[in-house]
Order: structure tokens, then sequence, then C-alpha cells
């Protein structure tokens, strides 16, 4: 009723303006589109792209020199170009909030990008981790000089991606809802990863300084300890790693061929050759083991051939 | 290992500097020299804001002091017409309303128009077009409707007697107000922004309103009200100068009073006041304005006599559509309560409050003649 | 060892059909209710002018950006968005103090112009948008019954990063900020008209 009375009064302003004389061309007002549909199917060409790319260069090629330039790519297009959203980290909360919530919204690019990664996963190991994600990127690029963690200390901070996925889950699903006696604790839903992603300010050059700080201290640590988020924080790294353990084909050490030098092990900065062999789960698939393998040494810049150590399980 | 061996002086060096300190580290700089130089070279830096100005400081209140309580009991609520709580409400809309002989009320709301006596006692209505804003009434009982480019006339009775569409063929008008002068009606085109007379057929007479150096009104709120007084002076109220303008029939500019302020009452408050306009038998004109909801009457050269203040009308109001009847009485139609409220002139309330600015002595002088 | 790498493999082989399947079947049910494209958009019949659009964006300056509707602006001289109406005014009677803290609202004087007199014009007004950030004031200032409702709110396609979560939407007191299928998308309308797309 009051809108369609409102509505009487105030159309009058619908007119059409008059003339105000002189000479004077409306203006046309802008109203930008949002990014059109194309780019966002390029988006996902981009991130498949990366991930076949990664997958060949890392189990088939063996490069180092070539996921190192991969990940530059990445950084480039998924972090810096795009500014790190839409993450596939970050959809774990847009897909639980979609499950829980029927009237959310979700975008068919954030679907592909959330199980796409984990799809590669089941099929090549952690290959997203290794040339496409661009956080692991920026820590892979700044690891000066790794330093290992030792062993029991890594297997405890390795239950935290899961705590910190629980969280997440829960915070994007349904938020804390708490009355313990006096203590009330309300919050809303909210998305955990988005808010305390370390280096979404790096990636859109702004931020509060709390995130610019947390940032700037993962890089710090990035230097000496092999990539600190991805390891013990990350939460998609968790889910990842969880699927690359049955993964179909993925970096590992066959016992026939080997040398028993332990070079790759030693050159592994993320712990993850362990008894000389290459543990699915904390492989990051950054292709050093294969740099420094002395056997791999002797066929560089050859296909994988029957004679070479390290090689795609059959 | 043969490899080794034969390695070239060069490459033992590239060798040890592959695996040095070197290539991290300069990855490293090249990177934070990267990350620095970004952080320099922000596409958006964030603007300086304004700076604080000591010399701009908020006006002095609207309404304040001795005169303006005078003013205030100049005029006195005496009865609401047509308002929720009576017995013909109008639900959905009120728009334009005028009093004709006999101090009839005609108010056009609710898709029709509802015709009350001098008493308030309901007589008749009749449909009307949705789109109807402003309404006029002859002596003779006939009733003129202005509805978006067209004007319809009726008879005392109700009976639609004949309409014809205003403006030009390529610019229909946009007929904000309507009023009958003898044999002419005068209509308001918000669109072209003019005054144009016609006669009851709907053949153009002519135009008012085109003298001034850039020609025709300034409508910023793209509506244009008239009033015509006894003697057949044509007041207009032009929002975008903060002015009530006075014409003749031929379209000779007689005179206008008012300007903008916020805090002097007599002054027009706002980006486009006065709204609406009538004029009572005596000459007085009486004004109605947006923003500060609040109609005033000025002596017919523009000296502040009276204030009926924003507490009787609704502050959402961008209209409050004004007409006088024959005893000197003001109805404001406010359209969104959609009640008619009825103020009479306080007997022994206070003279005009003294000479403004904006007052015309040029319009004292023509209208003595 | 065969029969170790055997079931090894007959283990990783199940794990990977659970993990198809798991994916598989998350991915099918989410699909279905896909929409193409969800893009953030201000609801002006909700807005407030809170300020909170200004300081909860992610960007350091806003993609929030006030909009000029110039179909409903009115060209005021006196632009109540503009000038602070109530500021103190200039000698020649205009106040003097202006709305926009960052100045991003442009005005020039169009049609024919009278230049003896400031108050017999129209003027057309601009939203500088490397200036503006969103603080919703000139909204709130053009509202009727002060002004014709012409400027209002809108989110900028040009700027905004598409997050995975607006964070103005969960600052948001009036839930104005909504999630709207693009492309395609026409602009809503200025809060007006009791109408919107």
């Amino acid at each position: 009723m009051a809108v369609l009375a409102t509505g009487v009064l105030f159309a009058q302003y619908q007119k059409k303006p008059p003339d105000f004389g002189g000479t004077y061309s409306f203006p046309t007002p802008e109203h930008p589109e949002p990014r059109a549909a194309w780019v966002h199917v390029l988006d996902i060409v981009m991130l498949a792209a990366g991930l076949g790319l990664a997958a060949w260069l890392i189990l088939k090629r063996r490069s180092r020199p070539g996921v190192l330039v991969l990940s530059i790519g990445a950084i480039a297009y998924f972090g810096f170009y795009r500014r790190g959203c839409i993450c596939p980290i970050g959809a774990i909360q847009n897909v639980t909030l979609s499950l829980v919530d029927p009237r959310y919204m979700i975008s068919a690019g954030v679907i592909v990008f959330f199980f796409l990664p984990l799809a590669a996963a089941l099929l090549f190991g952690r290959v997203f981790c290794g040339g496409v994600c661009p956080l692991g990127a920026v820590q892979d690029f700044v690891l000066l000089r790794p330093v290992r963690v030792p062993r029991r200390l890594d297997r405890a901070l390795s239950w935290l991606p899961y705590i910190y996925l629980g969280l997440a889950v829960w915070f994007a699903g349904w938020g804390l809802h708490l009355k313990i006696g006096a203590l009330q604790v309300q919050w809303g839903r909210r998305f955990l990863i988005c808010e305390w992603d370390p280096f979404i300010g790096l990636f859109r050059i702004s931020g509060p300084f709390h995130m610019l700080a947390i940032g700037a201290g993962f890089i710090l640590a990035g230097m000496f300890i092999g990539r600190p988020y991805c390891r013990w924080l990350c939460p998609y790294g968790g889910l990842l790693a969880i699927l690359a353990r049955v993964s179909w084909k993925n970096v590992s050490i066959t016992p026939d061929k080997e040398l028993d030098c332990g070079l790759c092990a030693d050159a592994c900065p993320y712990g993850a050759i362990r008894n000389l062999r290459a543990d699915r789960a904390s492989c990051l698939a950054c292709a050093r083991c294969y740099e420094y393998c002395p056997r791999e040494l002797e066929t560089r810049g050859g296909p994988g051939g029957g004679d070479t150590l390290v090689q795609v399980k059959p | 290992m043969d490899v080794t061996e034969e390695k070239t002086t060069s490459g033992a060096v590239w060798e040890r500097l592959r695996k040095s300190w070197f290539p991290p580290a300069a990855v490293m700089g090249a990177f934070a020299a990267f990350i620095a130089a970004a952080f320099r070279i922000r596409p958006e830096p964030k603007p300086p804001a304004a700076p604080p100005d000591p010399a701009i400081e908020a006006g002095p209140a609207i309404d304040d002091g001795m005169a303006a309580r005078r003013l205030d009991r100049a005029y006195a609520l005496s009865s609401v017409l047509g308002g929720a709580a009576s017995a013909h409400p109008f639900r959905q809309s009120l728009a334009g309303i005028a009093v004709g002989a006999g101090d009839a009320v005609y108010a056009l709301g609710d898709n029709e128009v509802r015709v009350f006596d001098a008493g308030g006692n309901f007589v008749r209505s009749w449909k009307a077009a949705s789109n109807a804003c402003c309404i006029a009434a002859a002596p003779d009982g006939r009733i003129c409707l202005g509805a978006a480019e067209r004007v319809e006339i009726y008879d005392a009775a109700g009976k639609h007697v004949g309409g014809f569409t205003a403006g030009e063929k390529d610019r229909p008008a946009d007929i904000t107000a309507i009023k009958i002068l003898g044999k002419e009606i005068l209509v308001a085109d918000a669109s072209a922004r003019i005054i144009r007379r016609y006669d009851a057929t709907g053949r153009p007479l002519g135009l008012i309103g085109t003298e001034n150096k850039t020609g025709k009104f300034i409508l910023p709120n793209k509506s244009l009200d008239i009033a015509v007084d006894a003697r057949g002076v044509i007041r207009a109220t032009d929002t975008g100068r903060h002015q009530v303008t006075a014409w003749a029939l031929d379209g000779t500019l007689m005179g206008k009073f008012g300007k903008f302020g916020m805090a002097d009452p007599a002054d027009f408050v706002g980006c486009c006041n006065p709204v609406n306009l009538a004029i009572t038998p005596d000459g007085k004109v009486v004004t109605a304005e947006k923003m500060v909801a609040r109609v005033k009457v000025y002596e017919p050269d523009g000296r502040l006599l009276g204030l009926i203040g924003p507490e009787n009308f609704d502050p959402a109001c961008i209209h409050i559509h004004l007409a006088v009847d024959a005893g000197g009485r003001i109805l404001a139609a406010d359209p969104v309560r959609r009640e008619i409220r009825i103020f009479a002139r306080v007997p022994g309330a206070g003279p005009a409050i003294g000479m403004r600015d904006s007052v015309d002595r040029s319009l004292v002088e023509i209208l003595r003649a | 060892m065969n029969d170790k790498s055997t079931r090894r493999q007959f283990l990783d082989r199940t794990g990977r059909i659970i993990g198809f399947t798991a994916i598989g079947s998350a991915a099918g049910l989410l699909a279905r209710r896909a929409s193409g494209n969800a893009v953030y958009q201000v609801d002006p019949f909700k807005c407030t002018s809170c300020d909170l659009c200004r300081t909860s964006c992610v960007l350091s300056l806003s993609a929030v950006k006030a909009v000029n509707d110039f179909e409903k602006c009115g060209y005021c001289m006196l632009c109540p968005a503009y000038m602070d109406v109530n500021s103190r005014p200039d000698e020649k009677g205009i106040p003097a103090g202006k709305v926009c803290p960052q100045d991003a609202l442009k005005r020039r004087v169009v049609g024919a112009v009278d230049q003896d007199d400031p108050n017999n014009n129209y003027y057309e007004y601009v939203v500088d948008e490397t200036r503006c950030d969103g603080c919703g004031k000139c909204v709130k200032a053009c509202k009727p019954p002060a002004g014709n409702g012409s400027l209002r709110l809108e989110i900028r396609y040009t700027r905004c990063v598409e997050c995975n979560e607006c964070a103005i939407q969960i600052a948001c007191p009036d839930r104005a900020i909504v999630s709207v299928p693009a492309p395609g998308m026409a602009p809503m309308e200025s809060p007006v008209e009791g109408k919107k797309s």
C-alpha cells in the first residue's frame, strides 16, 4: 500500500528529464558489467592446464626448473592478476555453506575450483601444491636454507590442518552459539580462512596491518622452514594429503634401482622422504629430489627411460 | 665419476655458484624489490581527506526567537478532512486539491475525484485517471484534471465533457498544475518548463514564463505549481531559483520574491522550494516547502506573515498541495498521511515581520493599481 | 612382498574409488544448485548509508562507489548531496561547506548558461570514482524529500575482487549486500519508485 502511494508520489521523479536549453547531451551512465562468463571459464581452463602441466613436469619431465617457472606463472595469474580470489582453500567454506544452506548461491566456478585439485590429487598426488597454488609458490620461492624440523614436532604439528579445517567448516556452516553457565558466545557464520589468509594482503597489495604482519611472518619463517603454512596449517592441504595417500601416480622412490645415497632425502625441504621412501601425503611435489638424484643427473634432459631410479610407479 | 672430471673451470664455478647462497638470495632480493615497488606504486592510493575548514560552520537554527513564535501563531488548525479517522479516508493516495464555488472542496486521490461541501461532508465522487496529479475548479463548477500530458474536463456533476493533449508534438507536456482563469485553462508544463495557455477546446493561446535570461523556469524537482488570483495575476513557483514569480496573462514578468536560506524563516530551504502555491482572496501568497515540511503565508510583496510549522505535516512530504477557500482558510493536503488539514487565521495575530531583501517592492506598486 | 604390494594396491584402488565417488557426488549435488555466476551488489532499498561500505571492503579504496542516476537527478544548483545546506553561506548566499569528505562529487554547469546568476542554471553531478570511498554521505543527503534520490551506492565490478565471501556483506547491518546472478544483470534502480530489477 505504502509502496503504491509513494510510487504515485515519486512517479514524477521517474519522468524524462526536462530540456535544459542550450546544448547538453545526456550522459550514458556507466554500469560496468561483472567479469564476463568467458573470464570465469578462462580461470577454470587455467586451473586445469596448470594442474595438467604440473603433473607432466613433475612426474614425466621431472624438471625442477619447469616447476619453478610454472609456480611463477601461478603467482602471476592466480596470485596477482586474480588477486587470490576465488581460491580452492577458501572454497572449502563456500562448499560447506552451500551444503548446509541450500539458499546460498554458489557459482559453478567455485565448485570446479574446489573439486578439480582434489581430483588431481587422487590421480597425481599434490600437484596443486607443487605447481599451481600461489600461496605455496610464494613460500617455495623464498626458501633459502631449509632447516630440518624434528620428526616428532612435524608429526604433532601435522594435526593442525585438520583442526583448522574443522573450525573453518564449523564457522562457515553454522557459526558458534554457546551458552555455558554465565558465559555466552554468539559468533555468526564467518569465513575464517579468508579472514586469516596470510598471503592475501600480498596479492591485493593492501590489507589491515595484522594480516600483512602475519604474511610477513610466514614469509620470514618460510625462508628457513620449508612451507610452514602448507605443511601445518593449510586446511585444503589436509584434504589433499588424505587423497594423495591413495593417488594413482605420484613421486615415489623404487626400492630396486636406488643407490641408497640419501641425497634425495637431504634435498627434500619438507621432510617427505623418510626411510628413503617418499611419503605421498606430505610430498608437496616440488621436484627438488629429482634435481639432486645422481641417477637422474645421468639422464637429465631426456624423458624417463627404463633405467632411471626415480620413476613413476607402474 | 667421469662426468665430474670432464667439467671445465667455468662449469665448476657455475656448479659452485648454483649450490651456494647466491641464487636463493638473488631470488629473495628480486622478490623483495618487487614487493616494495608494488606497495609503493599502489594502483589506488588513498586520497587525502579534505581538511576541515574552520570557516565553515553550521548555520543557526531555522526557527528561533520571538518573531518565529508570533509567526507560528498566525494560523491554527481548524479541521482535518479525509484523514484516517474520517468517514471517507484516502486509502491509497492524495494528490491535488481545489476549492470551487460555495467553498466545495475537490480532492484528487484514490483514483477518483472526491467532492466535499463547505462543512466537510462528502457529496459525491467520480473515477479519474490513476496518474492524475492536479485539479482545478472553475466558479461555474467545471473541473479540470491534469494527468501526464492529458487535460480532462468534467462538468459539475462529474460527467466527462472534454479533454485535450497539452504540449508539443515531439515533446508531450508533463502537467504538474492546472488552473482555470475565465475561459482559459492554464497548464503548468514541467517538461518544457513553461506555463501553457489553452482554451477549453485545447487550442493553444500562448506561453508564460519565457522571460528570463536562460528562458523558462528552473525546476530541479521536475514540478511547477501555479496559482491565479482574482485580478488575473498568475503566480508560479520557480523552485530552482527559490522564488515566487508573478506574471501577467500576456507573459510579462511582473515581479518575484524569495531567496534561498536555511536560517531565516522567510527564506526557502533546501534545493528546490517552494513546491506548491496558492493565493488567498485578498492576494496573500501561500507557499509550501519540502525538506522542512511547512506552509508559509506572505504578503503580496514577499513579507512573511505566518508560518504553519513542520509539526503539522509528515517530514517525508515532497509536496503539500494547497488551496484557499473564500473565507481565507488554507487547505493543505498531506500526500504521505493522506489528509487535508484546514488552517484558519487567528484573529489579532501580529503583522508581517518587516522587510527582507527578497521582497519585491515593484510588486506592491503593481498590485495596488 | 607380492602380497604386501597387492594388498596395498587393493587398498589404494579402493581408496581412489571412494575418493572419486565422494568428490563426484558432492560436486554433482552442488552443481544442481549452482547459479552461473553470482556477484555481489548493494540493494539500494535496504541501504542506509551507514559508512561500513567504506571500512569493511578488503580493498583499501572500497569497491563501493556512489553512482548518480542522471534520469532521476534534478540537476539542482543547491544540490543537498554536493553542498551542506546547513553550512554558512558565502557572499553569494550559496552554502560553502561540502558534504563529500573526499570531494569526490564534481559538478559542471550545463544547458543554457547564465553566467551572472548561479541560481539560474542546471548542474550536472558526476562522482569521481578515484576519490569516492563509498561512505554514503551524499546518498543519505540526496534521499527524498531533500533530494530526488538519484544517488545510490553500487559495487563497481571493475574494482570488486569477488571474494569467496564479501566482507561488506558480513558487516552490513541492513543486509543490503545481496548476491545476484550475472552476467547481463541490469543495474538496480535508485530507490525512489517501489520497483527494482
